[in-house]
Protein backbone atom coordinates (compact mmCIF):
# COMPACT_ATOMS: atom_id res chain seq x y z
CA UNK A 1 0.00 0.00 0.00
CA UNK A 2 2.88 2.86 1.01
CA UNK A 3 4.46 1.62 -2.39
CA UNK A 4 1.63 2.61 -4.31
CA UNK A 5 0.92 5.71 -2.35
CA UNK A 6 4.62 6.90 -3.32
CA UNK A 7 3.85 6.30 -6.49
CA UNK A 8 1.39 8.22 -6.82
CA UNK A 9 3.20 11.07 -5.02
CA UNK A 10 5.82 10.83 -7.56
CA UNK A 11 3.27 11.51 -9.97
CA UNK A 12 1.58 14.37 -8.18
CA UNK A 13 5.06 15.67 -8.12
CA UNK A 14 5.91 15.02 -11.69
CA UNK A 15 3.38 17.01 -13.16
CA UNK A 16 4.08 20.48 -10.62
CA UNK A 17 7.21 20.28 -12.27
CA UNK A 18 6.14 21.40 -15.50
CA UNK A 19 5.20 24.96 -14.79
CA UNK A 20 4.58 25.96 -18.36
CA UNK A 21 2.71 23.14 -19.32
CA UNK A 22 0.20 23.45 -15.80
CA UNK A 23 -0.32 27.62 -17.51
CA UNK A 24 -1.20 26.06 -20.90
CA UNK A 25 -3.90 23.55 -19.15
CA UNK A 26 -4.96 25.87 -17.42
CA UNK A 27 -5.74 28.59 -19.79
CA UNK A 28 -6.68 25.86 -22.15
CA UNK A 29 -9.58 24.96 -20.12
CA UNK A 30 -10.94 27.98 -19.02
CA UNK A 31 -10.64 29.51 -22.94
CA UNK A 32 -12.68 26.37 -23.96
CA UNK A 33 -15.36 26.81 -20.95
CA UNK A 34 -15.59 30.35 -22.34
CA UNK A 35 -15.89 29.50 -26.33
CA UNK A 36 -18.76 27.12 -24.95
CA UNK A 37 -20.63 29.49 -22.87
CA UNK A 38 -20.37 31.97 -25.84
CA UNK A 39 -22.04 29.79 -28.42
CA UNK A 40 -24.57 28.42 -26.11
CA UNK A 41 -25.36 32.39 -24.94
CA UNK A 42 -25.59 33.14 -28.95
CA UNK A 43 -28.20 30.31 -29.05
CA UNK A 44 -30.05 31.70 -25.93
CA UNK A 45 -30.04 34.90 -27.09
CA UNK A 46 -31.67 33.82 -30.26
CA UNK A 47 -34.56 32.33 -28.10
CA UNK A 48 -34.83 35.51 -26.13
CA UNK A 49 -34.01 33.76 -22.87
CA UNK A 50 -30.58 34.57 -20.92
CA UNK A 51 -32.03 35.48 -17.85
CA UNK A 52 -33.94 32.50 -17.29
CA UNK A 53 -33.59 29.31 -15.54
CA UNK A 54 -32.46 27.32 -18.44
CA UNK A 55 -30.17 29.56 -19.17
CA UNK A 56 -28.73 28.97 -15.65
CA UNK A 57 -28.99 25.51 -16.41
CA UNK A 58 -27.14 24.92 -19.21
CA UNK A 59 -24.09 27.47 -18.21
CA UNK A 60 -23.48 25.17 -14.85
CA UNK A 61 -23.92 21.62 -17.06
CA UNK A 62 -21.30 23.35 -19.86
CA UNK A 63 -18.97 24.47 -17.32
CA UNK A 64 -19.12 21.30 -14.71
CA UNK A 65 -19.12 18.86 -18.02
CA UNK A 66 -15.92 20.47 -19.41
CA UNK A 67 -14.10 20.97 -16.16
CA UNK A 68 -14.60 17.35 -15.20
CA UNK A 69 -13.60 16.66 -18.64
CA UNK A 70 -10.03 18.44 -18.39
CA UNK A 71 -9.59 16.29 -15.00
CA UNK A 72 -10.61 12.86 -16.50
CA UNK A 73 -8.45 13.39 -19.16
CA UNK A 74 -4.94 10.81 -19.23
CA UNK A 75 -1.73 9.72 -20.27
CA UNK A 76 -3.04 7.41 -22.83
CA UNK A 77 0.29 6.52 -23.76
CA UNK A 78 2.03 4.89 -21.12
CA UNK A 79 1.41 1.41 -21.56
CA UNK A 80 2.73 1.88 -25.58
CA UNK A 81 5.67 3.72 -24.57
CA UNK A 82 6.50 0.69 -22.05
CA UNK A 83 5.71 -2.00 -24.50
CA UNK A 84 7.84 0.12 -26.67
CA UNK A 85 10.87 0.82 -24.99
CA UNK A 86 10.79 -2.75 -22.84
CA UNK A 87 10.27 -1.04 -19.67
CA UNK A 88 7.81 -3.36 -19.17
CA UNK A 89 9.54 -6.22 -18.26
CA UNK A 90 11.18 -4.65 -15.67
CA UNK A 91 7.76 -3.19 -14.54
CA UNK A 92 6.46 -6.80 -14.53
CA UNK A 93 8.90 -8.38 -12.05
CA UNK A 94 8.44 -5.63 -9.48
CA UNK A 95 7.05 -7.48 -6.49
CA UNK A 96 3.82 -5.37 -7.21
CA UNK A 97 0.79 -5.35 -8.84
CA UNK A 98 1.52 -3.66 -12.57
CA UNK A 99 -2.48 -2.66 -12.68
CA UNK A 100 -2.10 -1.39 -9.14
CA UNK A 101 1.02 0.40 -10.28
CA UNK A 102 -0.38 1.72 -13.13
CA UNK A 103 -3.73 3.03 -11.59
CA UNK A 104 -1.56 5.07 -8.49
CA UNK A 105 0.55 6.98 -11.41
CA UNK A 106 -3.21 8.02 -13.08
CA UNK A 107 -4.41 8.29 -9.63
CA UNK A 108 -1.58 11.34 -8.95
CA UNK A 109 -1.72 13.14 -11.88
CA UNK A 110 -5.86 12.88 -11.15
CA UNK A 111 -5.31 14.87 -7.44
CA UNK A 112 -2.81 17.36 -9.15
CA UNK A 113 -5.58 18.40 -11.81
CA UNK A 114 -8.09 17.89 -9.06
CA UNK A 115 -6.14 20.40 -6.88
CA UNK A 116 -4.73 22.70 -9.68
CA UNK A 117 -7.05 22.42 -12.68
CA UNK A 118 -10.69 21.96 -11.65
CA UNK A 119 -10.80 24.24 -8.01
CA UNK A 120 -8.96 27.24 -9.78
CA UNK A 121 -11.76 26.82 -13.06
CA UNK A 122 -14.72 26.74 -10.76
CA UNK A 123 -14.17 29.58 -8.56
CA UNK A 124 -13.19 31.60 -11.86
CA UNK A 125 -16.36 30.59 -13.31
CA UNK A 126 -18.75 30.69 -10.39
CA UNK A 127 -17.56 34.49 -9.59
CA UNK A 128 -18.43 35.34 -13.52
CA UNK A 129 -21.13 33.09 -14.23
CA UNK A 130 -24.76 32.44 -12.12
CA UNK A 131 -23.64 28.74 -11.40
CA UNK A 132 -26.23 26.61 -9.67
CA UNK A 133 -25.45 25.32 -6.55
CA UNK A 134 -26.39 21.22 -5.85
CA UNK A 135 -29.75 21.24 -5.96
CA UNK A 136 -29.75 19.55 -2.41
CA UNK A 137 -27.26 18.06 -0.08
CA UNK A 138 -28.62 14.86 -1.02
CA UNK A 139 -27.99 15.07 -4.38
CA UNK A 140 -24.40 17.18 -3.66
CA UNK A 141 -23.34 13.90 -1.64
CA UNK A 142 -24.68 11.49 -4.70
CA UNK A 143 -22.65 13.52 -7.35
CA UNK A 144 -19.41 12.90 -5.56
CA UNK A 145 -20.19 9.48 -5.64
CA UNK A 146 -21.57 9.43 -9.04
CA UNK A 147 -18.33 11.40 -10.67
CA UNK A 148 -16.40 9.02 -8.94
CA UNK A 149 -18.22 6.17 -10.32
CA UNK A 150 -17.38 7.92 -13.69
CA UNK A 151 -13.70 8.33 -13.11
CA UNK A 152 -13.71 4.43 -13.15
CA UNK A 153 -16.08 3.76 -15.72
CA UNK A 154 -13.83 5.78 -17.72
CA UNK A 155 -10.99 4.13 -16.54
CA UNK A 156 -11.74 1.20 -17.30
CA UNK A 157 -12.54 1.85 -20.68
CA UNK A 158 -9.39 3.48 -21.10
CA UNK A 159 -7.93 0.68 -19.83
CA UNK A 160 -9.08 -1.74 -22.33
CA UNK A 161 -8.17 0.36 -25.31
CA UNK A 162 -4.49 0.98 -23.86
CA UNK A 163 -3.78 -2.61 -23.87
CA UNK A 164 -4.75 -2.84 -27.40
CA UNK A 165 -0.95 -1.91 -27.34
CA UNK A 166 0.22 -5.51 -26.98
CA UNK A 167 -1.37 -6.72 -30.20
CA UNK A 168 -1.26 -3.10 -32.52
CA UNK A 169 1.94 -1.37 -30.66
CA UNK A 170 0.39 1.89 -31.92
CA UNK A 171 -2.54 3.26 -30.36
CA UNK A 172 -2.87 6.51 -31.50
CA UNK A 173 -5.98 5.69 -33.91
CA UNK A 174 -7.94 3.67 -31.57
CA UNK A 175 -7.08 5.97 -28.66
CA UNK A 176 -8.67 8.88 -31.10
CA UNK A 177 -11.37 7.06 -32.20
CA UNK A 178 -12.19 6.24 -28.21
CA UNK A 179 -11.67 10.11 -27.23
CA UNK A 180 -13.97 11.08 -30.21
CA UNK A 181 -16.83 8.70 -29.43
CA UNK A 182 -16.33 9.93 -25.47
CA UNK A 183 -16.30 13.58 -26.35
CA UNK A 184 -19.84 13.54 -28.55
CA UNK A 185 -21.44 10.41 -26.53
CA UNK A 186 -20.90 11.41 -22.83
CA UNK A 187 -22.31 14.70 -22.93
CA UNK A 188 -18.95 16.44 -21.88
CA UNK A 189 -19.90 19.01 -24.86
CA UNK A 190 -23.98 18.62 -25.16
CA UNK A 191 -26.01 17.59 -22.53
CA UNK A 192 -28.39 14.50 -23.41
CA UNK A 193 -31.63 15.96 -23.49
CA UNK A 194 -30.55 18.23 -26.71
CA UNK A 195 -29.72 14.85 -28.42
CA UNK A 196 -32.49 13.10 -30.76
CA UNK A 197 -34.66 10.61 -29.28
CA UNK A 198 -33.08 7.75 -30.86
CA UNK A 199 -29.41 8.98 -30.26
CA UNK A 200 -30.39 9.15 -26.90
CA UNK A 201 -31.82 5.38 -27.00
CA UNK A 202 -28.40 4.63 -28.42
CA UNK A 203 -26.33 6.62 -25.79
CA UNK A 204 -28.39 4.58 -23.10
CA UNK A 205 -26.95 0.64 -24.30
CA UNK A 206 -23.50 2.18 -23.90
CA UNK A 207 -21.24 2.75 -20.99
CA UNK A 208 -20.95 6.78 -22.74
CA UNK A 209 -23.30 8.89 -20.66
CA UNK A 210 -22.51 7.45 -17.39
CA UNK A 211 -19.08 9.36 -17.48
CA UNK A 212 -20.34 12.44 -17.28
CA UNK A 213 -23.98 12.85 -17.85
CA UNK A 214 -25.20 11.19 -15.07
CA UNK A 215 -23.26 12.82 -12.50
CA UNK A 216 -24.34 16.15 -13.79
CA UNK A 217 -28.03 15.50 -14.48
CA UNK A 218 -27.54 14.31 -10.64
CA UNK A 219 -25.73 17.59 -9.14
CA UNK A 220 -28.79 19.64 -11.27
CA UNK A 221 -31.61 16.94 -9.60
CA UNK A 222 -32.62 16.01 -13.49
CA UNK A 223 -32.99 12.65 -12.46
CA UNK A 224 -36.01 11.75 -10.47
CA UNK A 225 -35.46 10.23 -7.18
CA UNK A 226 -36.85 6.65 -8.53
CA UNK A 227 -34.36 6.53 -11.23
CA UNK A 228 -31.68 8.15 -8.99
CA UNK A 229 -30.59 4.48 -8.39
CA UNK A 230 -30.98 2.95 -11.52
CA UNK A 231 -28.46 5.59 -12.91
CA UNK A 232 -26.19 4.82 -10.29
CA UNK A 233 -26.23 0.93 -10.79
CA UNK A 234 -25.91 1.20 -14.49
CA UNK A 235 -22.45 3.11 -13.63
CA UNK A 236 -21.57 0.04 -11.65
CA UNK A 237 -22.69 -2.18 -14.08
CA UNK A 238 -21.03 -0.66 -16.70
CA UNK A 239 -17.56 -0.91 -14.34
CA UNK A 240 -18.39 -4.15 -13.45
CA UNK A 241 -18.11 -5.40 -17.58
CA UNK A 242 -15.67 -2.76 -18.66
CA UNK A 243 -13.61 -4.27 -15.54
CA UNK A 244 -13.83 -7.43 -16.57
CA UNK A 245 -12.93 -7.62 -20.19
CA UNK A 246 -9.88 -5.83 -19.17
CA UNK A 247 -9.09 -8.26 -16.77
CA UNK A 248 -9.90 -11.04 -19.46
CA UNK A 249 -7.06 -9.07 -22.06
CA UNK A 250 -4.54 -8.18 -19.18
CA UNK A 251 -4.51 -12.00 -18.57
CA UNK A 252 -4.05 -12.41 -22.67
CA UNK A 253 -1.63 -10.07 -23.20
CA UNK A 254 0.46 -10.80 -20.71
CA UNK A 255 1.10 -14.58 -21.44
CA UNK A 256 1.92 -13.16 -25.15
CA UNK A 257 3.91 -10.46 -24.27
CA UNK A 258 6.04 -8.99 -27.28
CA UNK A 259 8.96 -6.61 -26.66
CA UNK A 260 10.44 -4.69 -29.46
CA UNK A 261 13.66 -4.08 -28.03
CA UNK A 262 14.73 -3.30 -24.20
CA UNK B 1 14.12 24.06 -62.40
CA UNK B 2 16.44 22.15 -59.75
CA UNK B 3 14.79 23.04 -56.65
CA UNK B 4 10.77 21.49 -58.26
CA UNK B 5 13.19 18.46 -59.18
CA UNK B 6 14.41 17.91 -56.05
CA UNK B 7 11.19 18.84 -53.94
CA UNK B 8 9.36 15.81 -56.72
CA UNK B 9 12.04 13.50 -55.48
CA UNK B 10 11.26 14.30 -51.86
CA UNK B 11 7.82 14.23 -52.45
CA UNK B 12 8.60 10.00 -53.88
CA UNK B 13 10.10 9.69 -50.80
CA UNK B 14 7.92 10.75 -48.38
CA UNK B 15 5.16 8.92 -50.24
CA UNK B 16 7.08 5.82 -50.09
CA UNK B 17 7.99 6.36 -46.23
CA UNK B 18 4.04 6.72 -45.73
CA UNK B 19 3.09 3.53 -47.83
CA UNK B 20 5.52 1.73 -45.72
CA UNK B 21 2.42 0.74 -42.53
CA UNK B 22 -0.20 1.04 -44.98
CA UNK B 23 -2.51 -0.73 -42.39
CA UNK B 24 -1.48 1.63 -39.92
CA UNK B 25 -1.86 4.70 -41.81
CA UNK B 26 -5.04 4.45 -43.27
CA UNK B 27 -6.35 3.75 -39.63
CA UNK B 28 -4.39 6.79 -38.61
CA UNK B 29 -6.15 9.19 -41.48
CA UNK B 30 -9.50 7.43 -40.75
CA UNK B 31 -9.32 8.24 -36.99
CA UNK B 32 -8.21 12.15 -37.76
CA UNK B 33 -11.37 11.99 -40.04
CA UNK B 34 -13.36 11.18 -37.52
CA UNK B 35 -11.93 13.23 -34.52
CA UNK B 36 -12.51 16.18 -36.75
CA UNK B 37 -16.32 15.12 -38.27
CA UNK B 38 -16.89 14.92 -34.37
CA UNK B 39 -16.67 18.91 -34.40
CA UNK B 40 -19.08 19.15 -36.83
CA UNK B 41 -21.60 16.68 -35.49
CA UNK B 42 -21.76 18.88 -31.89
CA UNK B 43 -22.06 21.84 -33.83
CA UNK B 44 -24.90 20.34 -35.82
CA UNK B 45 -26.61 18.99 -32.77
CA UNK B 46 -26.17 22.04 -30.88
CA UNK B 47 -27.90 23.96 -33.78
CA UNK B 48 -30.11 21.46 -35.48
CA UNK B 49 -33.33 22.91 -33.25
CA UNK B 50 -33.22 26.21 -34.95
CA UNK B 51 -33.51 27.21 -38.26
CA UNK B 52 -31.14 30.61 -37.69
CA UNK B 53 -28.60 31.15 -34.91
CA UNK B 54 -28.28 35.08 -35.24
CA UNK B 55 -28.96 35.16 -38.73
CA UNK B 56 -26.93 31.97 -39.48
CA UNK B 57 -28.18 29.07 -41.04
CA UNK B 58 -26.21 25.81 -40.52
CA UNK B 59 -25.10 25.53 -43.76
CA UNK B 60 -23.70 28.65 -44.13
CA UNK B 61 -21.69 27.88 -40.39
CA UNK B 62 -20.44 24.22 -41.89
CA UNK B 63 -19.35 26.28 -45.33
CA UNK B 64 -17.54 28.40 -42.64
CA UNK B 65 -15.91 25.58 -41.65
CA UNK B 66 -14.75 23.74 -44.96
CA UNK B 67 -12.38 26.47 -45.05
CA UNK B 68 -10.75 25.15 -41.87
CA UNK B 69 -10.46 21.74 -43.03
CA UNK B 70 -9.39 22.43 -46.96
CA UNK B 71 -6.50 25.29 -45.94
CA UNK B 72 -5.64 22.56 -42.72
CA UNK B 73 -5.45 19.94 -45.30
CA UNK B 74 -2.91 22.19 -47.63
CA UNK B 75 -1.03 22.88 -44.69
CA UNK B 76 0.10 20.17 -43.62
CA UNK B 77 1.01 19.21 -46.62
CA UNK B 78 3.26 21.48 -47.27
CA UNK B 79 4.19 22.71 -44.19
CA UNK B 80 4.32 19.84 -41.67
CA UNK B 81 8.29 19.81 -41.23
CA UNK B 82 7.40 23.37 -39.87
CA UNK B 83 5.01 21.68 -37.05
CA UNK B 84 7.12 18.83 -36.12
CA UNK B 85 10.03 21.19 -36.50
CA UNK B 86 10.98 20.67 -32.68
CA UNK B 87 11.53 17.05 -33.07
CA UNK B 88 14.05 17.62 -35.78
CA UNK B 89 16.03 19.53 -33.10
CA UNK B 90 15.80 18.14 -30.46
CA UNK B 91 17.29 14.88 -31.97
CA UNK B 92 19.88 16.29 -33.71
CA UNK B 93 18.61 15.34 -37.39
CA UNK B 94 18.66 19.31 -38.25
CA UNK B 95 22.32 19.26 -38.08
CA UNK B 96 22.15 17.49 -41.34
CA UNK B 97 20.43 19.87 -42.94
CA UNK B 98 22.81 22.74 -42.35
CA UNK B 99 25.73 21.38 -44.05
CA UNK B 100 23.65 20.24 -47.33
CA UNK B 101 23.57 22.87 -50.21
CA UNK B 102 20.36 23.52 -50.43
CA UNK B 103 18.23 25.90 -48.38
CA UNK B 104 17.59 25.00 -44.86
CA UNK B 105 13.80 26.24 -45.55
CA UNK B 106 13.32 23.93 -48.07
CA UNK B 107 14.89 21.00 -46.89
CA UNK B 108 12.73 21.76 -43.70
CA UNK B 109 9.44 21.75 -45.36
CA UNK B 110 10.22 19.06 -48.21
CA UNK B 111 11.50 16.66 -45.82
CA UNK B 112 8.29 15.94 -44.44
CA UNK B 113 4.32 15.39 -45.06
CA UNK B 114 2.09 14.50 -42.93
CA UNK B 115 -0.19 12.34 -45.62
CA UNK B 116 -2.37 10.98 -43.33
CA UNK B 117 -3.76 14.41 -42.10
CA UNK B 118 -3.98 16.08 -45.43
CA UNK B 119 -6.20 13.54 -45.96
CA UNK B 120 -8.31 13.59 -43.15
CA UNK B 121 -8.66 16.67 -43.67
CA UNK B 122 -8.97 17.07 -47.15
CA UNK B 123 -11.56 14.33 -47.53
CA UNK B 124 -14.09 15.90 -45.00
CA UNK B 125 -13.28 19.45 -46.06
CA UNK B 126 -14.78 18.41 -49.49
CA UNK B 127 -17.25 16.32 -48.56
CA UNK B 128 -18.56 19.41 -46.60
CA UNK B 129 -18.03 22.51 -48.92
CA UNK B 130 -19.99 19.99 -51.66
CA UNK B 131 -22.91 19.54 -49.27
CA UNK B 132 -23.26 23.39 -48.28
CA UNK B 133 -22.47 24.65 -51.23
CA UNK B 134 -24.77 23.31 -53.60
CA UNK B 135 -27.21 23.61 -50.59
CA UNK B 136 -26.38 27.46 -50.31
CA UNK B 137 -26.76 27.68 -54.42
CA UNK B 138 -23.22 29.35 -54.12
CA UNK B 139 -22.84 29.91 -57.93
CA UNK B 140 -19.00 28.86 -59.37
CA UNK B 141 -18.00 31.54 -61.53
CA UNK B 142 -14.14 31.46 -62.60
CA UNK B 143 -13.77 34.45 -60.67
CA UNK B 144 -15.30 32.58 -57.43
CA UNK B 145 -13.52 29.92 -57.80
CA UNK B 146 -9.89 31.30 -57.93
CA UNK B 147 -10.96 33.50 -55.10
CA UNK B 148 -11.34 30.63 -52.96
CA UNK B 149 -8.41 28.67 -54.24
CA UNK B 150 -6.20 32.42 -53.07
CA UNK B 151 -8.10 32.42 -50.04
CA UNK B 152 -7.33 28.64 -48.98
CA UNK B 153 -3.55 29.00 -50.30
CA UNK B 154 -3.12 32.04 -47.94
CA UNK B 155 -4.99 30.52 -45.13
CA UNK B 156 -2.41 27.84 -45.00
CA UNK B 157 0.00 30.12 -45.13
CA UNK B 158 -1.11 31.84 -42.24
CA UNK B 159 -1.49 28.41 -40.06
CA UNK B 160 2.01 28.34 -41.49
CA UNK B 161 3.38 31.12 -40.16
CA UNK B 162 1.77 30.49 -36.66
CA UNK B 163 3.71 27.34 -36.39
CA UNK B 164 6.86 28.68 -37.84
CA UNK B 165 6.89 31.63 -34.96
CA UNK B 166 6.24 28.83 -32.36
CA UNK B 167 8.63 26.82 -33.66
CA UNK B 168 11.97 29.54 -34.02
CA UNK B 169 11.82 29.14 -30.35
CA UNK B 170 13.54 25.89 -30.86
CA UNK B 171 16.75 27.87 -31.67
CA UNK B 172 16.79 29.09 -28.38
CA UNK B 173 15.97 25.58 -26.77
CA UNK B 174 12.76 26.93 -25.41
CA UNK B 175 9.51 24.29 -25.49
CA UNK B 176 6.53 25.86 -26.82
CA UNK B 177 4.86 23.20 -28.28
CA UNK B 178 2.03 23.12 -25.57
CA UNK B 179 1.11 26.90 -25.70
CA UNK B 180 1.22 26.54 -30.11
CA UNK B 181 -0.86 23.86 -29.42
CA UNK B 182 -3.15 25.70 -27.31
CA UNK B 183 -3.24 29.05 -28.93
CA UNK B 184 -3.49 27.26 -32.32
CA UNK B 185 -6.40 24.74 -31.34
CA UNK B 186 -8.25 26.90 -29.52
CA UNK B 187 -8.39 29.58 -32.44
CA UNK B 188 -9.64 27.29 -34.64
CA UNK B 189 -12.44 25.52 -32.36
CA UNK B 190 -13.38 29.33 -31.93
CA UNK B 191 -13.04 30.10 -35.61
CA UNK B 192 -15.17 27.25 -36.31
CA UNK B 193 -18.26 29.46 -35.65
CA UNK B 194 -19.11 32.95 -37.10
CA UNK B 195 -17.26 35.54 -35.38
CA UNK B 196 -20.22 37.82 -34.70
CA UNK B 197 -21.33 34.88 -31.69
CA UNK B 198 -18.26 36.04 -29.59
CA UNK B 199 -17.67 39.11 -27.65
CA UNK B 200 -15.83 41.74 -29.16
CA UNK B 201 -12.18 40.79 -26.79
CA UNK B 202 -12.74 37.70 -29.15
CA UNK B 203 -13.07 38.58 -32.15
CA UNK B 204 -10.35 40.92 -31.45
CA UNK B 205 -8.24 38.41 -30.29
CA UNK B 206 -8.93 36.44 -33.32
CA UNK B 207 -8.42 39.32 -36.19
CA UNK B 208 -5.12 40.70 -34.43
CA UNK B 209 -3.06 38.09 -32.98
CA UNK B 210 -3.81 35.07 -34.17
CA UNK B 211 -5.59 36.23 -37.44
CA UNK B 212 -7.36 32.77 -37.97
CA UNK B 213 -10.64 35.91 -38.86
CA UNK B 214 -9.10 35.60 -42.38
CA UNK B 215 -9.10 32.08 -42.39
CA UNK B 216 -12.51 31.75 -43.13
CA UNK B 217 -15.37 34.08 -41.67
CA UNK B 218 -13.97 37.62 -43.66
CA UNK B 219 -13.19 35.05 -47.17
CA UNK B 220 -16.36 33.51 -46.43
CA UNK B 221 -18.35 36.92 -46.60
CA UNK B 222 -17.10 37.14 -50.19
CA UNK B 223 -19.48 33.86 -50.77
CA UNK B 224 -22.64 34.60 -48.12
CA UNK B 225 -22.70 38.59 -47.95
CA UNK B 226 -23.96 38.36 -44.56
CA UNK B 227 -25.09 41.88 -43.36
CA UNK B 228 -23.40 41.71 -40.34
CA UNK B 229 -20.26 42.19 -42.39
CA UNK B 230 -21.18 45.78 -42.23
CA UNK B 231 -19.72 46.02 -38.55
CA UNK B 232 -16.12 45.15 -39.63
CA UNK B 233 -13.87 47.08 -42.67
CA UNK B 234 -15.50 45.43 -45.44
CA UNK B 235 -11.80 45.59 -47.01
CA UNK B 236 -11.41 42.64 -44.31
CA UNK B 237 -12.89 40.05 -47.22
CA UNK B 238 -10.05 40.97 -49.56
CA UNK B 239 -7.04 40.88 -47.37
CA UNK B 240 -6.33 37.50 -46.56
CA UNK B 241 -3.35 36.94 -49.25
CA UNK B 242 -2.27 40.58 -47.49
CA UNK B 243 -1.91 39.18 -44.51
CA UNK B 244 -0.47 36.18 -45.16
CA UNK B 245 1.91 37.43 -46.99
CA UNK B 246 3.11 40.04 -44.45
CA UNK B 247 2.79 37.68 -41.74
CA UNK B 248 5.09 35.02 -43.63
CA UNK B 249 7.77 37.18 -44.30
CA UNK B 250 7.61 38.61 -41.12
CA UNK B 251 7.99 35.18 -39.62
CA UNK B 252 10.72 34.29 -42.36
CA UNK B 253 13.09 37.20 -41.01
CA UNK B 254 12.95 36.28 -37.33
CA UNK B 255 13.04 32.34 -38.45
CA UNK B 256 16.06 33.14 -40.06
CA UNK B 257 17.34 35.43 -36.92
CA UNK B 258 17.09 32.67 -34.73
CA UNK B 259 19.44 30.29 -36.94
CA UNK B 260 22.11 32.51 -36.79
CA UNK B 261 21.66 31.42 -32.87
CA UNK B 262 21.63 28.29 -33.44
CA UNK B 263 23.66 26.34 -31.43
CA UNK B 264 23.26 21.86 -32.01
CA UNK B 265 21.46 19.98 -29.23
CA UNK B 266 24.54 17.82 -29.78
CA UNK B 267 23.09 14.62 -30.16
CA UNK B 268 22.14 13.03 -33.22
CA UNK B 269 20.42 9.88 -32.97
CA UNK B 270 21.07 8.45 -36.23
Amino acid sequence: MRAYLKIAQKSFRNNLVFRAEYFAALLNTIVTILVNLAIWRAIYEEEGGLDNLQFSLIVTYVILALALFQIFTMDEYVIEKKIKSGLITSDLLKPLSFRLHLFSFHFGALLYRIVLLLIPTLLLYSLVYRVLPPFSIEMFLCFLLSVILGYFVMYSLNFIVWLSAFWFYKTFSLVTIKDTAVLVLSGAVIPLWFMPQQLVHFIKLTPFDTIFFIPISIYLGQIPMDQLLFSLLRQVIWITVLGLIGHVLWKLATRRLIVQGG
Amino acid sequence: MYPLRLFLKYFQLTLKVTLQYKFDRVLIAAAVMIREMAGVIILILMLNRFVMIKGWQIDEILFLYSFLFLSYSLFVFFFTGIRDFEDLVYSGEFDRFLVRPVGILFQVIASKVDYTAALGHGVLGIILLQKTASQLGIEWTASGILFYILMLLGGALIQASIFMIASTFCFWTVRTTNLRNMLFFNSRKIAAYPLSFYPGLIQKFLIYVIPFGFVNYFPAQYFLKKPEMNEFWSGFMFLNPVVAAVLFALVCLVWNYGLKHYSSTGNALY
